[in-house]
């Protein structure tokens, strides 16, 4: 933290406390000077904000009405709460993280496995799947929304050349479509890194231990199940925090491809958010929204770092 | 490998190119095209008529003859035109921002990886830590503090933002990146009296290359990429980037959809080109992070 300078509570000092000699303050002098910069930008846009946000949300704000803001304790709070959107909003927003993790754990692991077979096409795809990844959210959601448009939409094309359908429908006019043409889109776009940093890992499993258990008579089930997937399991964990946090948030792609329709079906909570604070314009009241929001993204995170710890300590004890 | 299993992953292979490339490939048939062609049933995979006119449309903001019909020239809305000079603002913010990523993650990960000191488990928690606030949340205390520093609508409000946002990410996989680094070359260096930071310089950074590679793509894709706070933080295009000025183009119903392709395969270029010249450092430098 900027400030804390060389004068850091005790407690962070570890077991081992440091002498000052003067090589080692030289060496705190240089450690702090190179952090400052860094943890001065981060800082201004972490602490600051987050009690700005806390501020607003103990207050009256709300920008029709301007120039009186009573603190008001809890109130905002209590009336993010019950705003009936926010439970439908949470819903969508749960079964949109749930498919896409899914998704993500079960397709990621899968195509990795594929990447890592001896054939010409695994290694054009590995490189294909670069493309997606390098796409900016926003515009995979412009190319989505418009491969599942009514109108020009490519889907319809596709399906209506392979004599599928006899006339072009809306994907994004009907919530169950609309939902899955959302998850679609985000796995394409979120997919290919858990595909690489999975692939990165089954590079370093040892051949031997394969070469060894089927000198045993194990299958490919047997051999997934007890070599490989213990070695993915680590780096699973991490895309699955990654993409539950990414998927949890997501706002580019419903800006972009549905807008939150139909009928709110694809109003995921950042858009929700969104709109509660810039068309009702109740900063005091979406204050108090995000913060719920971020505390919830928080818990899942601890949980599952948590989960993560113990795994660690279960292995290695 | 058997002939039925060769043929299943060659399938699959196959599937997966095609749902990962066709809508790519889909966008830049309909760039070569115009609108009435675009609406044909079925599609027209290849156009009939292929034109360059969007992209000279674009490029030089003359319009060509076809687009000065009434009816298109009220297509080729200004969203669609203001492609060029948004790209451009974007490729300064993400180019600064990558220049910029690269210095202080590297100056702050150095400690982190090398050096016992007082503080250093709270101050690298507390900074890895600082991500997982979503950026909803902060959206309207952002708008303030950009507000009070005078930066509204300026390119270095969104720089210092996106610097916020891939700082915490470089620093921690730069940290894991320097640990591989062994430390020997450097203290055999300091012995003969060459500085930390020297050290750091002259010795960690260049065999570091592929980490810092991937670390400089990350930071430009992340902030090319960025959309909520840049539709929050500018107004005009003296800072608008090619995210919300081609998203506002997108939902437009009234645009142009040959041009408005056009202007995505424009600016979906520089992250792709990016994303494969650096192709192998970035996974060289992602299997050393993540491959234990």
């Amino acid at each position: 933290m900027p400030g804390s300078g060389v004068q850091v509570p005790p407690i962070a000092l570890g077991s081992r406390r440091p002498r000052w000699t003067s090589a080692s303050v030289q060496r705190h002098l240089f450690a702090y000077l190179s952090l400052l910069p860094a943890t001065i930008i981060v800082a201004l846009f972490t602490l600051y904000p987050t009690l700005y946000s806390l501020n607003l949300a103990l207050h009256q704000y709300h920008l029709l009405r301007p120039g009186r803001h009573p603190f008001v304790g809890a109130r905002n709070f209590v009336e993010a709460l019950s705003t009936p959107g926010l439970y439908s909003s949470l819903l969508v927003t749960l079964q949109f993280t749930a498919m896409s993790v899914a998704g993500t754990a079960v397709l990621g692991t899968l195509i990795a496995l594929l990447l890592n077979q001896p054939f010409r096409l695994a290694r054009v795809l590995q490189v294909a799947i670069l493309i997606p990844w390098a796409i900016p959210a926003v515009m995979a959601g412009i190319i989505w929304r418009w491969v599942f448009r009514g109108d020009v939409g490519v889907l319809n094309g596709l399906l209506y050349s392979l004599g599928l359908i006899d006339s072009y429908r809306s994907f994004l006019g009907d919530p169950i479509t609309a939902k899955l043409a959302l998850v679609v889109a985000h796995l394409w776009k979120h997919l290919p890194l858990a595909t690489i940093l999975l692939l990165a890992t089954l590079q370093v499993i040892p051949r031997e231990l394969y070469d060894a258990a089927k000198l045993d008579g194990a299958g490919t089930w047997q051999l997934f199940r007890s070599i490989t997937f213990p070695f993915l399991k680590p780096t699973l964990a991490v895309v699955l925090i990654f993409d539950t946090i990414v998927a949890f948030t997501t706002f580019d792609l419903v800006f972009a491809m549905t807008g939150g329709g139909p009928a709110n079906a694809t109003t995921l909570i950042a858009w929700y958010i969104y709109n509660e604070i810039f068309t009702n314009l109740n900063l005091g009241r979406g204050a108090a929204l995000a913060f719920l929001v971020a505390l919830l993204t928080l818990v899942i995170a601890l949980v599952y770092l948590r989960a993560l710890r113990t795994e660690r300590l279960y292995r290695e004890g | 490998m058997s002939i039925r299993k060769r043929v299943l992953l060659h399938g699959a292979a196959v599937l997966l190119l095609f749902w990962f490339l066709g809508p790519i490939l889909w966008l830049v048939s309909a760039s070569f095209q115009l609108d009435n062609e675009l609406f044909s049933v079925p599609p027209h995979w290849i156009p009939h008529n292929p034109t360059l006119d969007n992209y000279t449309f674009l490029i030089t903001r003359e319009p060509p003859p076809v687009y000065q019909g009434a009816e298109m020239g009220r297509r080729a809305s200004g969203e669609a035109l203001s492609a060029i000079p948004a790209l451009q603002n974007s490729l300064v913010v993400a180019g600064s921002v990558m220049v910029l990523n690269l210095a202080l993650s590297a100056l702050a990960a150095y400690p982190f990886s090398r050096l016992r000191f007082a503080g250093k488990d709270f101050v690298l928690g507390f900074i890895v830590t600082s991500r997982l606030i979503p950026a909803i949340a902060v959206g309207i205390p952002f708008f303030a503090i950009v507000q009070r520093l005078g930066l509204l609508d300026t390119k270095l409000a969104l720089i210092l933002v996106y610097l916020a946002f891939t700082l915490p990410f470089t620093i921690w996989f730069l940290i894991k990146y320097f640990d591989f680094v062994p430390p020997e070359i450097e203290e055999a260096a300091m012995v003969d009296g060459c500085g930390r930071l020297q050290a750091l310089l002259r010795i960690v950074l260049p065999l570091s290359l592929p980490g810092l590679a991937a670390t400089g793509a990350f930071a430009f894709m992340l902030a090319y990429s960025e959309f909520l706070f840049a539709v929050l933080l500018t107004r005009t295009m003296a800072s608008k980037t090619v995210p919300v000025v081609l998203s506002a183009a997108a939902i437009n119903f009234d645009v142009s959809y040959a041009l408005a392709s056009t202007a995505v395969v424009i600016a979906i270029l520089p992250p792709i080109a990016l994303a494969l010249l650096f192709r192998n450092y970035v996974l060289r430098g992602l299997s050393t992070a993540f491959g234990q």
